[in-house]
């Protein structure tokens, strides 16, 4: 497959749709790049390679003192929390004494709801959800159109209280929660399942009638419900898009074992994040959020062999949760948020374990790692310290930062140096914090 | 150049003039100056016209946006909460400074330029209004905005069971709905993400494939052949039931080719994913639709589901243009047992089931704990709930039942005798202390930590879910843990919360909470009786094994803060009060109005919940005749 080296992106376009049967279809630049070994974007130029972008989120939050590193600069000895970290040293560098402001704003609902939507978006709990859209989102409205999903959302444990803001991280906007993908079968599905040419013009067809018939209701309705019929249209769209590229002929992926339990977090968390490097690999999107606990979450740890209570009950002094206050309760936190930096580190791993280019998928992604309390017991919502990993845009890595600016300040040198999406300003971001990327 | 030089001085002149003189208020001074005031002291959150816990009081923040005359008119009537003879000694003051008792606590400080604020105000207040002044902001009509609402999971499964006769419940695949408002189906947060659409895009190739799997077995095509013309009329007589309402030309053009393409499962593909069916209309700008759109909203109100045969002919036939009409499709409705599953989701909303689902309880202290009774702890309520609603019962012995429907295993944990078959009615003689739902074990088991109870969590939930009050949270940052129970100095939770009344900052919220908590304190963690507080301290590593145990004694006196006469102390206690509450009898009017309308109530609902609950009151609190109230006084807001 020689041809697919080249840089030629014509050539592998016209091969793809050869094998459609002479259906025409609208393919996404990228789709161009696959190939059929798995070696996606094989010998090409390491800065041709699109970047991609991935918002971790941590429930509840960390123990501060299990989790910053005492030492700034590239000295930095690794804490019990940042431990499964180790082996990405040069991966990954940790900015901490980032403020969360919107979180203070007065307003509706509890610390966890106002910190969540604070963290996700930098605006004000709505009362309902985000004030706003968030940073993963307004990423993918810049940089999302090129490819077969715009954006994606995984989640892993869904254990929670059950409130809309507790339940998603990414939102399209006011209000407009998007839900993450819990099930690696249903994600698989998504990204890889076998399509024909007939079924793709089929569903072009129903899905022409359906958004013909949107855009007649539109009359019917005030200015609110325009907006969110066209919300809604938007989303038709992006299935049209989804269904018009057929999934690319990328052949390592296998599907995920349905017999397995899925309740077991660690290992449901493997699967997803599998499929999610998979589906960077791949070109099929630049931008995913990736919801391992949830706000506020309710997850139990058997795994940690902690079953007396869940993870929020953890996080303070909660019946037999000893709580943080308490030396085996601080253990029992360190653990936990131990085994989310866990999970986050096998990620890493995945991304560098597959070329692309020259390199690897790591060398053209940038991860952030944020958690929903600066620290969990008493809700401190300033002082973050939040992980960058992953060399897109040339991050500095090995490195320990202390910065005075707010967690949408790093989002801005994130989003514009890793992402290029020239994103001007966010909201509680004053200025793009510096020194982070080369 | 020149001339944008002097436009700008002339603007700078002009703002420089418009800024008043902050000494000598003039009547926009509320709305500039005290209003900022009031609202850092989060006044609002107490005092507001909606939900807030001391909305019984005579100062109250309206809620919604209100013009500027209206923000004018509401600070010259605080005119009443001032003392003319000596402004000091106004309780606008007072109240806030914590001079006066106040259960908000201090929200202002005293002596601070906050206060001198409010001060200047007061005095305005004396200066330029008399007495008898009247400053009323007129009541806002329910408002008859379009509405947008999204088929809910429920709602989706009903609907395709009684469109295509699919009964595999597919909408259990999509993705599952969020708590909002106290719901699942609360229209605001009804976005239909990219992952839902193309859930709904599965959804609708599989139930387009399954419904004429082995050819038209389900008789949804009225005619057997493949012309447009039968086309035609399979999209006219399809399309109806699927949208709800008569297919306009151009959408039954679009539908026809669809089915050149297709056939009949195309058609169908198509139409479940629409949005004309995924989404209702309420109030939407096509008056021929208008009767459709009502009988949609008796059928999802009552069914959760599509209209019938009945209520399509209904609407056609204009009968739901009156409140009389409505109301008679709505009685029909209701004797159909599909109404009964509404009530039924209605009822695990509302209590919140799911968080009896997620709850965990302490192995060691709890081993009869299990899923199977968390199950029975739910259909408990929910037996209750049915029984109340559907014999016509009065609907408020929901708190003052001295009866329950218990499973053999419930039965044990309450300590009374088995039920004659499962969850069979018991009597709960007076000593079990228990009375409707205050004293299952889902509420307690619920509202309790894993192996300890939360007087603060019980509190919070009565006030929230059985008072329709909104407790203000606590602000950001503070330390919640309790003091640890010790050996040396063992705890009643009472004592452990002490803090929290004793700390200002605290107290101003958790006197409206905790003191309700109290009195269910001799029921632990799972629901059971206890007489005394069991404290068990396992031994330091040296002299394992050892465990001491203290026993402490109760105090189970509670109250509602706010509530003239509520001192109470067991459940039993607060159920009779409860039962007998206005703000608790209009609470359960206002839970069903969320659950109806898909959003919380807002100043203009007032008259409509008044109307509804002046019906449902009438009625000897018979809940099935608060549906039917409530659904005509929404349709058809009443004047006041």
């Amino acid at each position: 497959m020689s041809a697919v080296h080249t840089k030629d992106r014509s050539l592998p376009r016209r091969m793809f749709l050869r094998n459609l049967g002479g259906v025409t279809i609208g393919l996404p630049p990228l789709a161009a790049m696959f190939n059929a070994n798995g070696t996606a974007f094989a010998g090409t130029l390491k800065a041709e390679i699109p970047t991609r972008f991935v918002l971790w989120f941590n429930g509840n939050g960390v123990v501060e003192k299990y989790w910053i590193p005492a030492e700034t600069g590239s000295d930095f000895t690794m804490t019990p929390c940042l431990a499964p970290l180790a082996p990405f040293r040069n991966d990954i560098h940790i900015v901490t004494g980032l403020d969360n402001p919107a979180a203070r704003l007065p307003g509706p609902g509890n610390d966890h709801h106002r910190s969540m939507a604070a963290l996700m978006s930098g605006t004000q709990f709505t009362g309902r959800g985000s004030g706003g859209a968030s940073i993963d989102q307004a990423i993918a409205a810049r940089v999302g159109s090129e490819n077969r999903f715009r954006s994606l959302q995984l989640g892993v444990s869904q254990e929670s209280f059950g409130e809309s803001i507790q339940r998603n991280m990414s939102w399209a906007g006011y209000d407009r929660s998007l839900p993450p993908e819990m099930l690696p079968n249903k994600l698989f599905d998504r990204l890889f399942g076998a399509r024909d040419a007939g079924w793709i013009a089929r569903k072009k067809s129903v899905l022409d009638a359906v958004q013909e018939d949107a855009a007649g209701l539109k009359k019917a309705l005030g200015q609110e419900d325009r907006t969110r019929l066209d919300e809604h249209l938007s989303s038709i769209r992006d299935v049209e898009r989804a269904i018009a590229s057929l999934p690319p002929n990328y052949r390592r992926v296998d599907p995920p074992d349905a017999e397995g339990d899925m309740k077991d977090w660690p290992r449901i968390a493997k699967l997803q994040s599998d499929l999610l490097a998979h589906a960077f690999a791949s070109g099929q999107t630049r931008v995913a959020s990736y919801m391992l606990t949830k706000c506020q979450g309710l997850a139990r740890f058997p795994w940690l062999g902690y079953t007396a209570a869940r993870h929020h009950d953890y996080t303070h002094r909660d019946g037999k949760a000893p709580g943080y206050d308490a030396p085996d309760g601080q253990r029992v936190m360190r653990d936990i948020c131990r085994w989310h930096v866990e999970e986050f580190a096998y990620l890493i791993g995945k991304l560098k374990s597959i070329k692309e280019g020259d390199g690897t998928v790591l060398d053209r992604t940038s991860l952030l790692f944020v958690h929903e309390h600066a620290e969990a017991n008493d809700h401190k919502n300033n002082g973050y310290s939040l992980i960058v990993a992953g060399h897109a845009g040339g991050l500095r890595t090995n490195m320990h930062t202390r910065s005075t600016g707010t967690v949408s300040d790093l989002y801005l040198a994130v989003a514009n140096k890793a992402m290029g999406a020239g994103l001007a300003k966010f909201p509680s971001a004053s200025k793009e914090i510096q020194g982070i990327f080369a | 150049m020149v001339v944008r030089i002097a436009i700008l001085f002339l603007a700078i002149l002009l703002l420089l003039l418009a800024q008043k003189d902050p000494r000598s208020p003039g009547p926009d001074y509320f709305a500039k100056q005290v209003l900022p005031v009031l609202h850092k002291a989060n006044c609002e959150g107490c005092h507001n016209s909606g939900g807030g816990v001391a909305a019984g009081t005579r100062f109250k923040i309206p809620e919604g946006e209100l013009s500027k005359e209206e923000w004018a008119r509401f600070g010259l009537s605080l005119h009443t909460l001032v003392n003319r003879a000596d402004p000091t000694q106004s309780i606008l003051l007072n109240k806030p400074t914590k001079r006066l008792a106040h259960a908000g606590g201090q929200r202002i400080v005293p002596g601070s330029a906050d206060e001198a604020v409010l001060r200047t105000w007061t005095d305005y207040l004396v200066s330029n209004t008399k007495p008898t002044d009247k400053f009323e902001i007129a009541e806002r009509r329910g408002d008859r905005k379009p509405v947008l609402r999204r088929l809910t999971n429920t709602q989706y499964n009903n609907t395709v069971r009684d469109l295509l006769g699919d009964d595999t419940r597919i909408a259990e695949q999509f993705p599952p709905e969020d708590f909002v408002n106290g719901f699942r189906n609360q229209f605001q947060s009804q976005s239909v993400s990219p992952l839902l659409a193309e859930a709904y895009a599965t959804g609708a190739e599989k139930l387009a494939k399954s419904a004429f799997r082995g050819g038209d077995t389900r008789g949804l095509v009225p005619c057997k052949d493949t012309t447009p013309k039968c086309g035609a009329r399979f999209i006219k007589e399809f399309g109806k039931q699927a949208f709800r309402r008569p297919l306009l030309e151009n959408e039954q053009g679009r539908y026809l080719k669809l089915w050149a393409m297709g056939g009949a499962p195309m058609v169908v593909e198509g139409m479940l994913q629409s949005p004309n069916f995924l989404l209702r209309t309420e109030n939407g700008a096509e008056p021929s639709w208008q009767p459709y759109e009502s009988a949609s909203r008796i059928s999802y109100a009552f069914w959760n589901s599509m209209p019938d045969t009945e209520l399509f002919r209904a609407a056609a036939a204009g009968e739901l243009a009156t409140p009389e009409g409505v109301e008679k499709q709505s009685r029909r409705m209701l004797r159909d047992p599909r109404a009964r599953h509404t009530v039924d989701e209605f009822t695990a909303e509302w209590l919140r089931f799911d968080s009896l689902a997620a709850a965990v309880k302490e192995r060691g202290s709890f081993p009869m704990y299990t899923p199977e009774l968390a199950l029975a702890m739910t259909e408990e309520a929910r037996k209750l709930v049915e029984y109340l609603v559907w014999e016509n019962v009065n609907f408020m012995e929901l708190y003052s039942a001295d009866y329950a429907f218990v499973s053999t295993p419930l039965a044990k944990l309450y300590n009374v005798p088995p039920p004659a078959e499962e969850f069979g009615r018991v009597a709960l003689p007076a000593e079990t202390e228990r009375s409707g739902v205050l004293g299952q074990a889902m509420l307690l088991a619920a509202t309790a930590k894993p192996s300890e109870t939360s007087p603060t969590a019980r509190g919070l939930f009565v006030r929230e879910h059985f008072l329709c009050q909104e407790v203000p949270q606590p602000p950001p940052g503070v330390n919640a843990n309790l003091p640890l129970n010790s050996r040396e100095k063992p705890m009643t939770n009472r004592e452990r919360l002490a803090m929290h009344l004793s700390n200002e900052s605290c107290a101003s919220c958790h006197t409206l909470i905790d003191p309700i908590g109290f009195g269910f304190e001799k029921f632990d963690a799972v629901g059971q009786r206890r007489e005394k507080l069991k404290i068990v301290f396992t031994a330091e590593r040296k002299e394992k094994g050892k465990t001491e145990t203290v026993l402490l004694d109760l105090d189970t006196s509670g109250s509602i803060a706010g509530a003239p006469n509520s001192a109470f102390r067991s459940p039993r206690e607060l159920g009779t009060i409860l039962a007998g509450n206005t703000q608790c009898q209009q609470c359960v009017v206002k839970q069903l109005f969320r659950y109806y309308q898909g959003r919380m109530e807002k100043p203009g609902d007032a008259a409509t919940i008044r109307r509804s609950y002046d019906d449902f009151k009438k009625s000897g609190f018979h809940f099935q005749e608060l549906m039917v109230s409530l659904l005509r006084w929404s349709i058809f807001p009443p004047e006041s």
